[in-house]
């Protein structure tokens, strides 16, 4: 392009850009609430991050029905972090620079989630996690600016070692992935487990995507426990349970899973009934808003909502319950008034607590079985354990009682 | 248009591209830049060496961890820290270097491939320094020496990576238009004659590989200030990859068309997964269609056109 | 669990990964060998065949289906990317080409199997008839996997007979050591290459099917075996068949035993072993230098 031509082209894009910003300020006083989803859209979570996209999408239909957030519609930009924390910080920062849009969900990986907490203060942003599970994220690396709706792996841990407390099973061992949210589980287990006196016989970490679980199976075999923490999720809990079943493990074991994933269950069929775990979001909760929540989603998607389809309706709840409080979209209005905030959603009800800025959520043990009114087998509720006793001291991942 | 006209109009151009786009894309156009250093250095080895590396990533990774932890235990000015980073990278990578070119060929790219999976493998089990699949967070930009401190904001360290890439260009220009470069061009034709000349061709060899680690090592520090965050996924070999295809999009050996290919690179992965999730399919699609009608690179098709003009 | 019987189960185990490796790296070498092209695709492929595999065998019901069907569909799909994009590369001088254009259909084919089959992961199961367990030292080890070293070790002296016992085995080697003097001989050596590369890839489909039942069909599943493949080719020699045999039973043992006594160092171990193999002999250990 000529000088001379490119000069006008400056001046016809100023005056363009002037004009179509004149309506968007006009409009401003009905503006949409912007929700800054950074999520794992291709890549090894894409799964998991397809389940955050069609809730939001599903909560913006309801939210849209009823008139939105203080009047204002709900708008949700998704961005691709591949999985990646780099890619997440960049593509966040761009959420923010460019679309103006300062209230964050949806991430997806721990380490994505920790990479983002130190620059969160110069974003002017508020970060809500839905699924992130690593205890660090509200104790060590604690920010003004970060919530977490969501069970914490400590706490599932926490939950399920409560249960084995009286359990037959005497003798456990613990596999993990070796990826941030699997050694804080395995930490958290094992702190657990010691205290209501069972033993530990020893951890096992494995190489994130390993494929071939033989040697540990093997290992579990040998060492002959009777029951096995498992913290591992995705194609890696898959491909364990899939060459578990193979050995005939659980005939032998019993395994109690961290997370409890429909997907999973959904592949793995009748080769899941009978596994038992800390569920982060318990299907067949009978509570009115979990119901409404279920009927929802299934009417809308046909299929069984998942963990992550659960956490994040909850923390999208609570944010919006704290959006109305504070009267406002702004940042730090909402931090202000999302402590102490009390919320009742599909998990029965949750406290923000203040000092570190953990929901409280209660414990929930499920067991994996054919339940009325679901095609698939599904976790169902065994046990389910108060606040209180699920929600580990302020800014650490350990229990003192 | 002679060659220093064009550097300057491009120099000139880049001088101002602060003042022209919005801070949101200037954070796009510097992580260009440091892609664009990252795959000059490659070019050094590809290009002019005729090596290919596919574990290049080890260069850009060592550089990347190097300068998160001098940065983050040492508190040393961020000039200092990328300096000092840049020197570790070089001192590993002579024995890497020396090991990896006994060998030509497939088997070079083999070895380079592991030690680039072997450095991937170390940082998980170094974890308590490395932070394992966390990495390093919060890396600092201290100021200093003198108290200079305008890299510390977006525009400022933009001029830094725009001084390092341009300087590193001039630097590599330089070097293989001499006569290093030429024995280069000898061994690169036919290196069974240049080795009769007397020419210690392995030494020359590994002396490009070491080259090609310093300047990636600089592309990595330079990102890791930037992003104030180093992760295990730059060691990993889809990095090499990625790296490896904007040298022969962009047209090996010629310094200009892997930047130019970098530059490609990450525009169009950034523009595309904005209006697509199908993007990687369209990216796929462009590089297949490159090697098939396009061997020159983007150069090559610049250069033709410019020909035709 | 005395340790005879703890070892053995370990050793088993070790085999019934490489089996499931050979099917990918006998492919990958054998195409490497015959047409000097690192094959970044060959993960890839290997996906593709596990998920073809199982819409095979959720639509018939039988896992022999999804053996027959997925390597013969793949074997089809390689050999006519063959025909149409690496045909017309041969002559050319740099080897950039079929590099770049082997690692842009590894994504091309990703994608493509993530927009066909979707995210959610699907199942294989365990055929009836191998679903159960033998004891062994009074161990429990499972019948699927003493079926993949069985597998794996007809499938080796099977081909292993035929590169050197037959005709077409012969010209195979041929093409692979000189081409031109085969070419001249009155052999049409492009056929050669589109049926080797097309058989690569019916193993690593083959690979895939096997896998499948053990770790399920997922994306990503390809990216993860990728590297595998090329240190096992690498370790092996590449291009030699019998290379890519030792360098599967290796490298499988050193990732079950690695993952066992190191589990620090589990995941650097094979690059060790490939470091240390191509320090002491470059071209692999039975590869020739290039």
């Amino acid at each position: 392009m000529t000088k001379l031509a490119r000069r006008k082209f400056l001046k016809g894009a100023a005056a363009a850009s002037a004009l179509a910003a004149a309506p968007a300020y006009l409009k401003a006083q009905a503006s949409a609430i912007k929700i800054g989803i950074p999520t794992v859209i291709t890549g090894g979570y894409a799964l998991l991050g397809s389940q955050v996209m069609r809730t939001c999408r599903l909560v913006k239909k309801m939210t849209d029905a009823r008139g939105g957030v203080l009047g204002r519609p709900v708008e949700f930009l998704f961005q691709d972090t591949q999985g990646d924390p780099a890619i997440c910080v960049r593509r966040t920062q761009e959420l923010v620079e460019r679309d103006n849009c300062r209230i964050l969900s949806g991430v997806i990986v721990s380490s994505e989630a920790a990479a983002m907490l130190p620059k969160l203060e110069s974003w002017n942003a508020v970060f809500l996690s839905h699924g992130n599970g690593d205890g660090r994220l509200t104790a060590e690396l604690f920010v003004p600016r970060f919530f977490r709706a969501n069970t914490s792996a400590p706490m599932g841990a926490r939950a399920l070692a409560l249960y084995l407390r009286d359990a037959p099973q005497k003798k456990f061992m613990a596999i993990a992935s070796d990826a941030a949210w699997g050694r804080s589980s395995n930490t958290a287990f094992e702190a657990q487990i010691k205290r209501v006196g069972k033993d530990l016989v020893d951890k096992i970490y494995a190489p994130v995507a390993n494929k071939d679980y033989s040697p540990y199976i093997t290992k579990i075999l040998q060492s002959g426990v009777e029951g096995c923490y498992v913290a591992l999720q995705g194609d890696e809990a898959r491909a364990f349970y899939s060459q578990a079943t193979q050995y005939k493990l659980s005939q032998r074991v019993q395994f109690f899973t961290e997370i409890v994933a429909q997907a999973d269950i959904k592949v793995l069929g009748k080769d899941a009934i009978g596994l038992m775990g800390s569920s982060r979001y318990p299907l067949t909760y009978d509570i009115a808003q979990n119901r409404a929540f279920v009927d929802a989603f299934m009417a809308e998607y046909k299929e069984i909502p998942d963990w992550s389809d659960g956490e994040m309706y909850q923390a999208l709840m609570i944010l919006f319950a704290a959006i109305e409080k504070a009267r406002s979209d702004e940042p730090m209005r909402i931090v202000a008034a999302m402590e102490d905030l009390e919320v009742t959603s599909v998990k029965g009800p949750i406290r923000m607590r203040k000092c570190d800025h953990q929901g409280e959520n209660q414990g929930f043990v499920v067991r994996v079985g054919q339940h009325k009114g679901f095609a698939e087998p599904v976790g169902e509720i065994v046990k389910i354990y108060p606040r209180e006793m699920t929600t580990p001291d302020c800014r650490s991942s350990s229990y003192s009682t | 248009m002679s060659w220093r006209l064009a550097l300057a109009l491009v120099a000139g151009v880049a001088l101002l591209v602060p003042f022209v786009v919005p801070q949101y894309s200037l954070t796009v156009i510097v992580s260009a830049l440091i892609f664009s250093l990252f795959a000059m250095s490659l070019d050094l080895m590809v290009g002019y060496c005729r090596l290919y590396s596919f574990g290049h990533a080890a260069a850009y990774g060592l550089g990347a961890y190097c300068a998160a932890l001098i940065l983050t235990h040492l508190q040393v000015p961020l000039v200092i820290g990328i300096a000092l980073a840049v020197l570790v990278t070089v001192a590993i990578a002579v024995p890497i270097a020396w090991i990896c070119t006994r060998s030509t060929g497939v088997s070079f790219a083999m070895l380079t491939l592991a030690f680039a999976q072997l450095g991937y493998a170390m940082l998980f089990r170094f974890r308590e320094l490395t932070g394992g699949s966390d990495g390093v967070v919060g890396i600092p930009r201290p100021p200093g020496p003198f108290g200079i401190d305008w890299f510390q904001g977006k525009t400022g360290y933009y001029y830094l990576v725009l001084a390092c890439l341009l300087g590193s260009y001039l630097a590599c220009r330089a070097i293989m238009r001499s006569n290093f470069g030429a024995v280069l061009a000898g061994i690169r034709e036919n290196e069974a004659k240049t080795l009769s000349l007397g020419y210690n061709t392995r030494a020359y060899k590994t002396a490009t590989v070491v080259l090609s680690y310093g300047v990636g090592g600089l592309a990595g520090a330079l990102y890791a200030g930037f992003a104030g965050y180093a992760s295990p996924e730059l060691f990993f070999w889809l990095t090499s990859g990625h790296v490896l295809i904007m040298v022969v999009v962009g047209g090996a050996g010629t310094l200009v068309g892997p930047m130019l290919g970098a530059l490609f690179f990450v525009f169009l992965e950034h523009q595309l997964s904005q209006v697509t999730d199908l993007w990687p399919l369209i990216f796929g699609s462009i590089f297949i269609a490159f090697v098939m009608f396009f061997p020159g690179g983007i150069l090559g098709l610049l250069r033709r056109r410019h020909a035709a003009a | 669990m005395n340790f005879a019987s703890f070892i053995l189960a370990q050793c088993l185990g070790a085999l019934s990964q490489a089996a499931v490796l050979f099917f990918i790296a006998c492919g990958l070498t054998l195409i490497f060998g015959i047409m000097r092209i690192v094959n970044f695709a060959h993960g890839a492929i290997f996906m593709l065949g596990a998920y073809v595999g199982c819409t095979a065998a959720a639509l018939s019901g039988s896992f022999v289906a999804a053996l027959i069907v997925a390597p013969l569909a793949v074997g089809a799909i390689g050999m006519a990317f063959e025909r149409v994009f690496l045909r017309p590369l041969y002559g050319r001088r740099d080897s950039g080409a079929h590099l770049l254009l082997t690692f842009g259909l590894a994504v091309v084919l990703s994608e493509l199997v993530r927009i066909v089959w979707g995210a959610q992961p699907k199942s294989l199961a365990t055929p009836e008839a191998l679903l159960g367990i033998v004891m062994i030292l009074e161990q429990p080890f499972p019948i699927y996997r003493l079926f993949l070293i069985g597998l794996g070790l007809a499938a080796g002296i099977a081909l292993w007979q035929f590169l050197e016992r037959t005709r077409a085995g012969l010209l195979i080697r041929a093409v692979s050591q000189n081409s031109e003097m085969v070419h001249a001989l009155g052999t049409d050596v492009d056929l050669v290459r589109t049926a080797v590369f097309g058989f690569g890839c019916a193993m690593a489909a083959l690979g895939g099917v096997l896998a499948a039942p053990l770790v399920t069909a997922f994306l990503g599943m390809g990216a993860n075996v990728v590297i595998d493949a090329f240190v096992i080719v690498i370790i092996g020699g590449m291009g030699s068949f019998l290379g890519s045999i030792i360098g599967s039973v290796l490298v499988g043992f050193v990732q079950v035993f690695g993952a066992y006594y190191f589990q620090d160092l589990a995941l650097a171990l094979m690059y060790l072993l490939m470091l240390i193999v191509l320090v002491a002999r470059p071209g692999g250990l039975l590869g020739k230098e290039e």
